[in-house]
């Protein structure tokens, strides 16, 4: 056993700000770049746009918008309904038919033919097309966004195409990276920059709904909230960290979970795996020696702890039919009560961890030593010459206790009641 | 048991498969009729219905310590929830929202011996029921009434914050003022047993062992507490709104008893317990958290929680989240916890000490799919006196930190069909240790027509208070899924069979069957 004074507290916080300072200084990434091409949000590596919103794609076509842009096109020139589509699955691609005008080809008919010259060659633009695949082309396929969306809204208060798509004039090939990223739609769904106008900071705005949850399962994986939201990733550790966010701010996670997702948990009635790993029942004294403090957030200990322990005979105060079968629970002497410890010992143990004590025990067990003789303890207490201070059971209480019991005493007497006789001289100091 | 996910709708089965699914439609469809014949055809109105059924029956037995007595567990747990959504006919983020939300339990256990509860049996246990029902929660909620500054729930509803998870039955009413404050209010009872709403004892505060004593004489378990059935509680929270680097909630909550309640658990001199029944703090909290998260570097936390009551600081915490990249995450805590319990509770008054964590954490999302966190750190454990000699010469000047250890591992590939994920953990200290490791499999077959789930388990663990009690434990869940989503409900059946061995029970067994299916319409 040591005896060692950590001054543990001091060092985690003058830790935390200086980590703080340093990341606010330090050579960490800033607010995503926005690069010339890529659209606001994007983060360097991020490796595209979330397939849980933008399922992947297949695109057959390829298409050098900078050098459609440079002579003369617009994106509207292609993508003609993009200004008034009010529907996240709305195709805004253009047909074939757009394109026959400048390269000579004819995709009107059902026997498609290409042009008369080079430009006009399918190869142009379909992506790996040989001569002999006659008609056959490889299929752009475009799944619908898991995602609500209007363009003509957002057209209509002349945000430009570039706001949420990045530079896509400047390339020879768009793909899936210019599809907007979250992040960058903060930059006006948030209320607190001016610029936000009318867009809304809801969630729902964007994301599916059913009910008043946001949907979260899809095909393509699980809708998770990114670490710089609410710092809410869903890491392999987020089991441990989320009671810091929901005790925060729990209207944030109730976006996407309902009640009986919490309760699964925090009031469950059926062992839940991803918290208590298989055969926990074997290790759970240990568990609960070790983290009682995460052990309460769920459980009661004089009902969930208690009744159980008390049908399995663990207790002292349980069942006499039960008790008559148990044997010591507490360690052997040799470790309890053997010298240099005595029979007092257990009061160490209970200041290291109470709620290991309150799971097995009732009020009773501790108040049998505890009150005074006139409340029925023991009253092991020596006589002194004076009356208030004849027959006291063992004090358990803190230091510093006398500071504050004349408060406690005001809002509730009972368990001072349940050790000290209404006319015990002890309250004087609290009164 | 997996999580029920809205799934494609599956391929239709084809050869050997065709008359097993043939056979899971009609008894599934079967059993969905009522649900769905209960809620109102798609017509032309806006509301939305949902109507979820769970039910999961459990079988198991464990043995005390001492060999005997051997509880049976038979368990059969079903919950009914129905919830009505865009009650106003509107479901846009910008209109006023009016919903209703509701959930029923049952809890049973059939292998209860009847002696248990049999007040007059040597193995009474008090407060054992045999098939509690509850009301989980039932409100009705408004939202973004008076130009969205306007929000209300009435019913029975949760309400989860720093001071912790907590239910009630009564009003909350949010007003959001226009500078990113916003007030939140509510009064009513603390969800407490012995309500005549079917309610449970989960929500009061701890450190009392309470409940009907209808069926005990007076001098029969006088440990055993009457429990106080209306708690009246009111709270009040103000807190920012709409900032997103910024989020702070301040709330206070108060919680008071009324009813009669036992005093000392002996018999006085006249052979009867002394009660006390005037109107009595339960618990009185106020608590704090502040989260800064500037530019999307990271993030600082903290919360305090300060119990009115015991009069002392009985939860802190402080945590700092920095981003280097965009995949990870570099994290510590510090958390520090005093005990508190009711204010009925004696344990108050022997609560001295803290328990305090700290903890360095990782979060290395190495892939879309791939993902990793790694945590070490050690609880502290804060004593007056040295253990060695307390009893004999308890020095309430010296300060004893005993420091508990431990680390965990996680990682996880996540795929369109499924999952691998491994969990490890590893806990040290004075009072024994626990090492192991869980490695989980989930995966969909069929276009997630049918699911599995393998999870195998090792853990050594040993409890330094009871020499005898060490073990390596292997472990194995097998489980199987079927969703046939029949009549348009999102169904789900699964059956589990879990094996767990180790010296100190041999072979444990554990069979879970479970039904889930939702119908929203």
């Amino acid at each position: 056993m040591n005896a060692r004074r950590l001054p543990a507290a001091t060092c985690v916080i003058v830790a935390a700000l200086v980590g703080l300072v340093l990341g606010l200084l330090g050579p960490v990434e800033a607010a995503p770049l926005v690069s010339s091409t890529r659209p606001p949000g994007a983060a360097p590596g991020d490796g595209g746009p979330s397939p849980v919103i933008f399922p992947p794609q297949s695109i057959g076509i390829r298409f050098d918008h900078a050098r459609h842009m440079a002579l003369g096109a617009t994106c509207t020139t292609c993508h003609d309904k993009a200004k008034t589509s009010r529907a996240s699955a709305d195709l805004l691609l253009p047909a074939g038919t757009r394109c026959d005008a400048c390269h000579g080809t004819n995709h009107r008919e059902n026997e498609v033919r290409a042009g008369a010259d080079a430009l006009g060659a399918c190869a142009v633009c379909h992506v790996g097309y040989r001569a002999e695949d006659g008609q056959r082309v490889l299929r752009t396929v475009l799944p619908p966004p898991h995602l609500k969306f209007n363009h003509a809204v957002h057209a209509a208060r002349d945000i430009e195409c570039s706001a949420c798509h990045g530079d896509v004039g400047s390339l020879a090939q768009a793909t899936f990276d210019q599809l907007p990223r979250m992040r960058g739609c903060f930059t006006c769904h948030t209320r607190d920059v001016p610029r936000q106008g009318e867009a809304s900071r809801a969630c729902a705005t964007c994301h599916l709904t059913r009910g008043a949850e946001l949907v979260t399962s899809f095909p393509e994986g699980r809708l998770e909230p990114p670490a710089w939201l609410h710092d809410a990733e869903h890491g392999p550790d987020w089991l441990e960290r989320h009671k810091r966010v929901a005790g925060d701010d729990s209207r944030f996670c109730a976006s996407c979970h309902a009640e009986r997702f919490c309760t699964g948990c925090h009031d469950g009635r059926v062992r839940p795996r991803q918290v208590h790993p298989n055969d926990f029942l074997s290790m759970h004294s240990v568990a609960a020696r070790q983290g009682s403090p995460t052990c309460t957030s769920c459980h009661q200990q004089q009902s969930f702890c208690l009744g159980c322990h008390q049908r399995a005979g663990v207790t002292l105060s349980g069942p006499v039919g039960n008790v008559a079968q148990r044997g010591r629970f507490h360690p052997p002497p040799s470790i309890w009560t053997d010298a240099p410890r005595g029979a007092g010992h257990h009061a160490w143990e209970a200041q290291r961890n109470l709620n290991a004590c309150v799971s097995c025990h009732m009020e009773r067990d501790c108040v049998a030593c505890h009150a005074t003789a006139a409340m029925g303890g023991i009253g092991s207490g020596l006589p002194s010459g004076d009356p208030g201070a004849f027959r006291r059971g063992v004090d358990p209480h803190p230091p510093g206790f006398i500071s504050r019991c004349g408060r406690a005493l005001r809002q509730n007497p009972r368990p001072c009641l349940t050790c000290h006789d209404p006319g015990d001289r002890a309250f004087e100091a609290c009164r | 048991m997996l999580a029920p996910a809205r799934m494609p709708r599956p391929p239709r089965a084809t050869s050997n498969g065709a008359a097993a699914a043939s056979r899971a439609r009609r008894v599934a469809g079967a059993v969905l009729a009522t649900v769905a014949a209960a809620v109102p055809a798609r017509t032309a109105r806006a509301y939305h219905t949902e109507i979820d059924a769970s039910a999961a029956a459990q079988y198991y037995t464990l043995s005390s310590p001492y060999g005997e007595p051997e509880l049976r567990s038979r368990r059969y747990t079903s919950t009914l929830g129905m919830s009505l959504y865009d009650l106003t006919g509107d479901s846009s983020p910008s209109h006023p929202s009016l919903s209703f939300r509701s959930r029923l339990r049952l809890d049973a256990d059939l292998g209860q011996d009847p002696t248990e509860r049999d007040p007059n049996s040597t193995r009474y246990v008090p407060g054992l029921q045999q098939a509690p029902l509850d009301l989980m929660y039932a409100y009705l909620e408004g939202d973004r009434y008076l130009d969205g500054a306007l929000g209300f729930r009435l019913g029975r509803q949760y309400v989860a914050d720093v001071l912790g998870w907590w239910s009630f039955d009564g009003a909350l009413l949010t007003l959001a003022a226009p500078a990113y404050v916003k007030l939140e209010a509510y009064a009513g009872f603390e969800q407490r047993s012995g309500l005549p709403l079917l309610a449970t004892p989960r929500y009061r505060a701890d450190g009392l062992a309470s409940g009907s004593r209808d069926d005990l004489r007076s001098n029969q378990w006088t440990g055993y507490l009457e429990e106080s059935k209306l708690a009246p509680a009111l709270g009040v929270a103000l807190e920012t709104a709409d900032l997103g680097w910024l989020h702070a909630r301040v709330t206070y909550r108060r919680v008071v008893n009324r009813d009669n309640v036992v005093v000392s658990p002996f018999l006085d001199p006249s052979g009867k317990l002394g009660t006390y029944s005037a109107d009595r703090v339960s618990t009185e909290k106020v608590g704090g958290t502040l989260r800064l998260s500037p530019l999307g570097l990271g993030s600082l936390s903290g919360s305090v929680v300060y119990d009115l009551y015991a009069g002392i600081v009985s939860h802190q915490a402080l945590a700092l989240d920095v981003f280097p990249t965009a995949r990870l995450a570099l994290g510590a805590d510090y958390e520090r916890l005093v005990p508190t319990f009711d204010g009925d509770s004696v344990f108050n008054w022997f609560a001295h000490s803290a328990i305090t964590t700290l903890k360095g954490r990782a979060d290395w999302a190495v892939t879309r799919r791939f993902d990793a966190a790694l945590a070490f750190g050690s609880r502290l454990y804060e004593t007056l006196g040295d253990p060695a000699t307390y009893a004999s010469s308890p020095d309430q000047e010296l300060v004893t930190r005993e420091v508990d250890p431990f680390a965990t591992l996680g990682g996880r590939y996540r795929y369109n069909a499924g999952s691998v994920s491994l969990r490890g953990q590893a806990e040290g200290g004075e009072r024994g240790h626990r090492v192991g490791a869980d490695l989980t499999s989930k995966q969909l077959w069929k276009s997630g027509y049918y699911d599995s789930l393998v999870i195998l388990s090792l853990y050594d663990f040993a409890d330094e208070l009871r020499p005898d009690r060490y073990a390596t434990s292997f472990s194995y869940v097998v489980g199987l899924g079927l969703r046939p989503n029949a009549l348009g409900t999102t169904t789900r059946l699964g059956v589990e069979w879990e094996q767990s061995m180790n010296r100190l029970v041999g072979q444990r067994y554990r069979v879970l069957a479970t039904l889930d299916l939702s119908v929203f319409r």
